[in-house]
């Protein structure tokens, strides 16, 4: 009986320290779209990620704790992204969750933080609602919104000294907020511009012959919009021909300054185009960029890195700092300890808004022009526009 | 036939119930929501069988009717304030109604014409939820859906879930087992015949489509108050096409198929999911074995080995 027993009482205790040490982790559940369509931006979100979570472990982990993620693929659906999400909280028993990327998935996965009383850190999502009519104690933003955008646009706009805009959206939410953005924009910084006419093209669209005529017909002398990724590649080829690019000076959100689309374009990026992106792996303007973008380029396999590791790093570095200054990983001590932190990123100093739970995440803008020696457009000069409203 | 289930299925209905009630007790928040979704997916694919497997007619666009099943619980719970007891009602006669309209059409068609216009209201029914923005919330999606006090928990709403879905299934059996159901039967081994005996073929192939939307509308509904939220690809055709593929793998000329097939389609899904991100691949495994080994979906395999194992080969 004796071996027997202190076998049992071995084991147990063997099964008491695994479990102690299973305990020891921190957990953050993941929810990028890392599949499909979406792993085009879910992929380099991850990298950022890991790289965050990597670092984070190398200075000790969290509360001195092992920081363990677990991804899951949203699919850039948000009922998808919201039964990932609650698998990760009632399985996995995550502590927080991080990600998101459409206006859609985010709120869905703010939703179920909401109803499960966990932090969740939107790292992509623009949706004005997330941080104004759907805010709730547990959801923080951590990439820019629309409103900012806006307001950037209407600077631009003062400073070029236009008058006449047209306005050429997407007819979705993200469109209609960040046309409602501008609007608020031009009227603060730009009074005296008119729109001489707002267009909306469909989601997805290809064909933008229609609104290339219009836009010339209407002898506005600038254009605001955010056709981004495939949307502006299509619209650029297409209005080239007919000179558009010549005649006015093309303003965007959507930030199709990032490389992603500058690379991907090449040589047929139009002139005249002034357009914002949260990171340039070639502008060292902020302290620890350099860094940060050597070991992200080690991390991708690249030189040109992609704009959107920033974010999810940054989304990282806020659980972090947040749990070390609460002390504890508990949801309501760590949703007061976001609020109003101050962290450093590799693209400036971030605080997160106490009020709204939105962090100040400001953009780079400026024109994009050739470069000798590449065959792809850089951004020159960089003019980082902070996040301000006020 | 009859109303009266063969004794071995009310056996296992009976087991099953008993078991789903029991998951509460295993304290698993994580077992509670996925039998919760199973629940709801799976009147989603029976709704699906009474036009597929009993009139004979294949939908692509069943996924409208449970959008605006999830989309009018929404709104009335939440932007009306309404009481349950007016907003779940009134979804699931908003759902059938939506069908008996589309029905109107789409049963003036067969085969393949019958199909695509079912998925042509379908994508109408999905522009409006994405393009009436002050009402639906567009493609942000309705997020936030009021849920009434009574059943705002998970093991109550668990168990909401599973009295409805049961009484909605006990209905469909005697629906589908009903003279009713037996003529859509008829209808779906020979149109001309049943034509010739007398039976209005587009009216009860209509009535069978208004049928299945109304209990896609209940199905839509609680999934709109499960996810506090309803959204546009609910309405969109990737989700007509998951519940079909629910509806054959688990066999489309069983009325427990399909429930089957909605379980083991969303637990593949699920497992698949924590493990690999390679989904819709296995998404095509599936859809190849059910079109080349089993045409008869999951019930008709289990038919198959116990006919074997009866017959002692």
């Amino acid at each position: 009986m004796r071996p027997t027993l202190r076998t049992t009482v071995a084991a147990a205790a063997l099964v008491a320290a695994s479990a102690s040490l299973a305990q020891a982790e921190i957990k953050i559940g993941v929810l990028y779209p890392i599949a499909g369509n979406g792993a085009v931006y879910g992929t380099p979100a991850m990298h950022g990620h890991n790289m965050g979570v990597d670092e984070v472990n190398a200075a000790g982990g969290i509360l001195g704790q092992k920081v363990v993620s677990f991804a899951r693929d949203t699919k850039l659906k948000p009922a998808a992204a919201a039964a990932a999400a609650k698998e990760l909280i009632t399985k996995e028993g995550v502590d927080v969750l991080i990600g998101g990327l459409s206006s859609a998935v985010g709120l869905a996965i703010s939703e179920v933080a909401r109803q499960e009383g966990i932090v969740y850190i939107a790292t992509i999502p623009k949706t004005i609602q997330m941080t104004t009519t759907k805010l709730h104690k547990h959801v923080f933003r951590t990439s820019s919104h629309t409103d900012f955008e806006g307001d950037a646009i209407g600077q631009i706009v003062n400073k070029l000294g236009k008058n006449k805009v047209c306005d050429i959206q997407l007819d979705y939410a993200y469109g209609h907020d960040l046309a409602a953005g501008i609007e608020k924009g031009l009227a603060k910084h730009a009074p005296n511009a008119k729109k001489v006419i707002d267009l909306r093209s469909k989601l997805g669209a290809t064909d933008y012959n229609a609104q290339i005529t219009q836009i010339l017909g209407s002898g506005c002398d600038v254009v605001t919009s955010v056709l981004w990724g495939s949307h502006f590649v299509n619209f650029a080829q297409q209005a080239k021909p007919f000179g558009l690019f010549d005649k006015v000076t093309y303003i965007s959100g959507g930030e199709i300054a990032s490389h992603e689309i500058a690379g991907k374009m090449g040589k047929d990026y139009p002139d005249n185009v002034i357009s914002n992106t949260y990171e340039l792996w070639y502008d060292h303007s902020f302290p620890g960029h350099e860094k940060f973008q050597a070991d992200l380029a080690k991390r991708s396999g690249k030189k040109e890195t992609a704009m959107w590791p920033v974010l999810s790093y940054t989304g990282v570095k806020f659980i972090a700092a947040a749990a070390a200054k609460s002390g504890s990983m508990d949801a309501d001590k760590l949703a007061a300890a976001l609020e109003g932190l101050t962290i450093d990123t590799p693209v400036g100093e971030r605080t997160i808004d106490p009020k709204t739970h939105q962090a100040n995440t400001g953009q780079f803008w400026g024109p994009m022009v050739k470069k000798d020696g590449v065959d792809y457009r850089v951004m020159n000069p960089v003019t980082f526009y902070p996040a301000t409203l006020d | 036939m009859g109303w009266n289930m063969p004794r071995g299925v009310l056996f296992t209905c009976i087991v099953v119930l008993v078991a789903l009630a029991l998951i509460p007790m295993a304290d698993s928040r994580y077992l509670i929501d996925i039998s919760t979704e199973i629940m709801v997916y799976a009147l989603f694919a029976l709704s699906l069988n009474v036009i597929i497997g009993y009139s004979g007619n294949v939908s692509f666009g069943h996924a409208a009717y449970f959008a605006i099943g999830g989309y009018t619980n929404a709104i009335l719970l939440t932007t009306y304030e309404l009481p349950l007891i007016v907003a779940f009602p009134a979804a699931v006669l908003a759902s059938g109604l939506a069908a008996a309209f589309v029905a109107y059409f789409c049963t003036r068609l067969t085969d393949i014409y019958f199909a695509m216009l079912t998925l042509a209201f379908a994508m109408l029914v999905w522009a409006i939820a994405f393009k009436w923005r002050s009402v639906t919330g567009g493609d942000d999606g309705f997020v936030g859906v009021t849920v009434p006090e009574f059943i705002d928990g998970r093991v109550p709403f668990f168990y909401f879930t599973l009295i409805t879905v049961t009484l909605s299934t006990a209905v469909l059996w005697m629906i589908c087992h009903s003279a009713f159901g037996q003529t859509l039967v008829a209808v779906r081994e020979n149109i001309t015949r049943a034509g010739f005996i007398g039976v209005n073929t587009r009216l009860m192939r209509g009535a069978a489509f208004a049928v299945a939307g109304a209990f896609a509308g209940i199905a839509g509904a609680i999934f709109a108050m499960y996810n506090r939220g309803v959204y546009t690809e609910s309405a969109f055709w990737p989700e007509s096409a998951q519940v079909l593929i629910m509806t054959l793998l688990g066999g489309m000329y069983s009325f427990f198929g399909p429930a089957i097939g909605a379980a083991a389609l969303y637990l593949l899904e699920r497992f698949a999911n924590e493990y690999t991100e390679y989904w819709p691949t296995v998404l095509g495994v599936i859809l190849l074995v059910i079109v080349l080994v089993l045409p008869e979906g999951l019930v008709g395999l289990f038919k198959r080995v116990k006919a074997r194992m009866v017959g002692g080969r």
